[in-house]
């Protein structure tokens, strides 16, 4: 039995961390025992945002404890909390606004290898963003409509565009609480301004702040980054997937894309299939090349391509470990400083591409937009040169399975009814009549602090299990795909009976996944469209759903959350909760919040009770929209007619 | 076709589940069948309604005319 067990479900990450052992190579499951988590900073009572600290608020005396400044135990705690937020929403909307640059750089002709993959997402935004649409070309419409997109990071006044296309009573709480945002970097700044020593002191205000900034992510930043790479590189439809890291091969060239941003990752799939680069992976003694992904860059790529994927966020260090990887690419956003240490051990080349993030021990080759497909190629070629360097020591665990991935809003909303009739009708009527119980929106990243995979898998089984349709994105998504619950045999397997019947009579997953990170922005617009659909309800807070981050360790996990509650959803994260060392903030947002956003949040590590919550929550629901009783299905003769017609 | 017995006892052949296995070897390309502008805009105004279209409402647009 291996010594292991207790940090991992996932078979293939267990035999790697054997390995990892046996070379004396260290990984995060390790380190988590070496770094406890400070008990001051996890509950949000360290401020050290002044050097006349940082002060350290002692739960004994919290009503009179104070920071040096009189800074309270709440503002220190709402101020962590905020300034959370704005970390997430930032990394989120700087994505998009890369997006969004060599969006227009390529409408303008000037990144070559990037161009309009689908016209009709493509005037879909342009209805959104109000561009003329006519016979102009698309380059034009595409040139207005990027500038119009990075216009809204720069936004000062108003609201954001994204913003009128929630529901019209999710707008209106918005408006009234104040909390619509004026423009993307303006409240990630707002809040960094606020949660500055000495300004904002009042803990509620402090929390709307972070709520507009969370909202300029979710409806702003993340969506934008959504719909332009939709266009640029084509709307998400259903693709066969493989997952785990058994997808890496013995025999070829393996290149790990990682990190987040799908500009490069495209290229490097191109890159990877140019007969140039693929004859020069044969002359090293290669049989080809294979490309796999890390992170949400790979489900980016698989997504679109059907590239596979390696794993989740735990297994980064582990695929060097396989001894078999070539090069490792990272851009941006959970990439581990590790990665070179445990690359020493091996022959992995670890290629770091963005200006914004470098690693020492790493070589950097700098990814340009503007001349992308040559970057790609140079990477390519980095990876394919080391293959002759690939050492004795290389074990693939022989774990791999196929997943369904690429529900884009759009794409589900095709698939209840096709071309002819699409719409979301079918999934409503579906709720309405007690087959599928709720939605839920299971999403977010892996934490060793927590049993790898392990609360994903479990709470998402439990949902399905109980007639709840999933929804994923992120680690979170993989994580089930390696438990093979992304396909359409997953339902009659795993799911309740009226569940298995819906998934079977569409042909779908029971769990679907609808991508990266910032494509949680799908999530928001398929609850919009089950709300204008009808029948349940006029907002979102209305709907039988819930959300849950069940390992969480992003900042940006942090931010989604904060906009999936201010969107009226039931929010669950696991792992740990950041504010508990303050009761009147934790309060606020575990209970207040229902008052004043009709969402809310809560905190659960353990999944079985974790699904409790979220199917306590759907039923309440179901039963204030009268759908909580189970019809029986009535046949009418004759007399029961007459008697209809009598009243 | 999968025999099975009737409840009196009775063998009979029933066609079993008729769902393909899903499994998407191509991907299901199905963005790809409007061709023309026009065509597109046609089904953005009927699959999105809720946002592109005046002619259809959602439960939300008829209590709040636009
Ligand atoms: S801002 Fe106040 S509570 Fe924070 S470190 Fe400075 S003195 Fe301490
Ligand atoms: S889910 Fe979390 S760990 Fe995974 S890629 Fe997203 S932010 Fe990173």
């Amino acid at each position: 039995m291996s010594s292991h067990e207790s940090r991992s479900v996932d078979p293939a990450t267990l035999e790697m961390l054997e390995k990892a052992a046996s070379d004396g190579v260290k990984t995060a499951f390790e380190r988590a025992d070496d770094v406890r988590p400070c008990n001051f900073g996890s509950e949000g009572r360290c401020c050290r945002n002044c050097s006349m600290g940082p002060c350290r608020i002692s739960s004994k005396k919290e009503a009179e404890a104070r920071g040096v400044c009189g800074a309270t135990v709440d503002t220190i705690a709402a101020r962590n909390f905020a300034r959370m937020v704005a970390a997430g929403a930032a990394a989120h909307s700087d994505h998009g606004r890369a997006v969004a640059e060599t969006f227009i750089a390529a409408a303008k002709g000037e990144a070559p290898g990037y161009g309009i993959k689908d016209v009709q997402k493509l005037l879909q935004v342009a209805l959104d963003f109000g561009v003329e649409i006519g016979d102009r070309p698309v380059e034009d419409i595409a040139l207005e409509i990027g500038e119009k997109a990075l216009e809204q990071f720069g936004q000062q006044e108003g609201e954001l565009v994204y913003v009128k296309k929630a529901p019209l009573n999710r707008q209106k709480i918005w408006r009234e609480l104040g909390v619509v945002p004026r423009g993307i970097d303006r409240e990630v700044v707002e809040s960094m301004h606020r949660t500055h020593m000495g300004v904002d002191q009042d803990y509620e205000n402090i929390l709307l702040q972070a709520t507009r900034t969370a909202l300029a992510d979710g409806w702003g930043g993340s969506m934008i980054a959504t719909d332009l790479q939709d266009i640029m590189f084509g709307t998400p439809v259903p693709i066969l997937g493989r997952v785990n890291l058994g997808v890496l091969k013995e025999d070829q060239v393996n290149i790990i894309i990682h990190g987040h941003e799908p500009l490069l990752s495209e290229m490097i799939v191109y890159a990877a299939q140019d007969p140039e680069m693929v004859a020069l992976a044969q002359s090293k003694g290669a049989k080809g090349i294979n490309v796999a992904g890390i992170c949400c860059t790979a489900n980016e790529i698989l997504m679109r391509h059907g590239v596979p994927l390696a794993g989740n966020f735990l297994q980064q260090e582990l695929a060097i470990v396989t001894g078999a990887v070539e090069a490792m690419v990272v851009d941006v956003q959970c990439i581990m400083q590790s990665l070179p240490d445990v690359a020493q051990c091996y022959h992995t080349k670890i290629i770091t591409t963005s200006p914004k993030a470098k690693i020492p021990g790493a070589t950097h080759i700098q990814f340009d937009e503007h001349d992308a497909l040559s970057s790609a190629k140079q990477i390519v070629k980095a990876a394919v040169e080391n293959f002759p360097n690939r050492g004795a020591n290389v074990k693939i665990p022989k774990y791999e399975v196929d997943l369904v991935a690429g529900f884009s809003h759009e794409t589900i909303d095709y698939l209840l009814g096709g071309t002819f009739r699409a719409s979301y009708r079918p999934l409503n009527d579906n709720i309405i009549n007690g087959r599928i119980r709720g939605i839920a929106g299971v999403v977010g990243c892996n934490n060793p602090r927590v049993k790898h995979d392990e609360i994903h898998t479990t709470l998402v089984k439990e949902l399905i299990k109980n007639d709840v349709i999933v929804l994923q994105t992120g680690c979170s998504a993989m994580a089930c795909a390696k438990e093979g619950l992304l396909t359409p045999e997953a339902a009659s397997k795993f799911a309740g009976g009226g569940l298995a019947e819906v998934c079977e009579t569409v042909g779908i997953p029971p769990v679907l996944h609808m991508g990266s990170c910032v494509d949680n922005s799908r999530i928001l617009m398929a609850a919009t469209a089950v709300v204008k659909e009808g029948g349940l309800g006029d907002d979102i807070s209305d709907l039988p759903a819930a959300g849950a981050a069940p390992e969480w360790m992003s900042e940006k996990a942090v931010s989604i959350g904060q906009y999936f509650v201010a969107s009226g959803v039931f929010t669950v994260f696991g792992a740990t909760w950041p504010t508990t060392g303050s009761e009147k903030v934790t309060d606020l947002l575990f209970k207040g919040y229902e008052d004043i956003f009709k969402g809310k949040w809560a905190f659960e590590p353990d999944p079985y009770k974790m699904a409790k919550l979220m199917l306590d929550h759907i039923d309440k629901k179901r039963k204030a929209l009268g759908i909580d009783k189970a019809r029986e299905r009535v046949l009418y003769d004759m007399a029961m007619r007459r008697e209809l017609d009598a009243v | 076709m999968e025999e099975k017995e009737l409840f009196n006892g009775q063998k009979v052949k029933v066609l079993g589940a008729t769902f393909e296995p899903g499994k998407p070897l191509e991907p299901l390309r199905w963005r790809h069948k409007e061709q023309t502008r026009e065509e597109m805009l046609k089904f953005l105004e009927s699959s999105q309604r809720y946002w592109y279209s005046n002619e259809w409402y959602g439960s939300e647009r008829r209590k709040n005319p636009a």
